[in-house]
């Protein structure tokens, strides 16, 4: 777990997850996409989107964005490349989504990201021990808010020399 | 600035001085002086107790990895907004 692309990539995943959270949970008020109507653009966005996610499945938020086609299809090639193999495997992505949409109350994000994590073979267990992550985590991240606590433990971890996706090595350039 | 005052290690009971001897353990670090969060959770140890086993087991490895729990819990404290 070291280097700056895995954080780059968790906080893609935080990003473009949030963001799919906020459409799908407040635009109720927006008529969701009839896929049987809808334009042809928007249906292959949904083909592929099913064809990502081996199932049946279309992304929160996505039914909303897609009455502009051409918007939903940039969404949805962030949202691809944020959750494909790359340094962090898909499964743990999808379980950074949950525990991000757990946090932020998004109920259609929890459930979808809990599908995925079953998908990609995460059992009972592991779902236990990411609930019980964000559980804890949020108690810690409260109790230091509430009492204005400052950071003091930088100092343990060791500053790390590899690039970001694409930049320069720092330091001596080793990846730890 | 916290709103209380953060008290030294050496002005905690014997029954906190274990939780900061498992503070140290964990983090495998040897602090000067405990985390703030540590000697938090130790003022009370009938709280700071079972919240910190329930972290422990939580963040145990088990179908994931301690980095993997640590890479989650950076991004819960990052929605949470809490710098510390």
């Amino acid at each position: 777990m070291t280097g700056d692309a895995l954080w780059y990539e968790a906080a893609q995943v935080v990003g473009i997850t949030n963001a799919l959270n906020v459409a799908a949970d407040t635009l109720d008020g927006l008529e969701a996409v009839d896929e049987a109507s809808a334009p042809a653009e928007a249906r292959v966005l949904f083909a592929e989107m099913r064809d990502f996610y081996q199932r049946d499945a279309i992304p929160p938020g996505f039914r909303f964005i897609a009455r502009d086609p051409t918007y939903a299809a940039e969404v949805w090639a962030t949202m691809r490349h944020a959750f494909a193999d790359h340094r962090l495997s898909r499964r743990l992505k999808e379980s950074l989504a949950f525990a991000v949409s757990v946090t932020s109350r998004s109920a259609s994000g929890a459930d979808f990201h809990l599908s995925e994590m079953r998908r990609l073979g995460v059992g009972p267990r592991g779902v236990m021990e990411i609930v019980g992550v964000t559980q804890m985590f949020s108690s810690y991240t409260k109790i230091a808010d509430t009492l204005q606590l400052e950071p003091d433990m930088g100092g343990i971890a060791p500053e790390d020399p590899s690039p970001a996706p694409g930049g320069a090595p720092r330091g001596d350039g080793s990846l730890t | 600035m916290p709103t209380v005052r953060l008290r030294a290690a050496a002005e905690y009971p014997p029954s906190s001085q274990k939780l900061f001897e498992a503070s140290r353990a964990w983090f495998n670090y040897d602090f000067t002086e405990p985390p703030a969060m540590s000697r938090v959770m130790a003022w009370d140890v009938e709280f700071g107790g079972p919240h910190g086993r329930a972290m422990k087991r939580a963040m145990g490895p088990g179908e994931f990895t301690r980095g993997e729990k640590e890479m989650v819990a950076a991004v819960v404290s990052g929605i949470n907004a809490c710098e510390y």
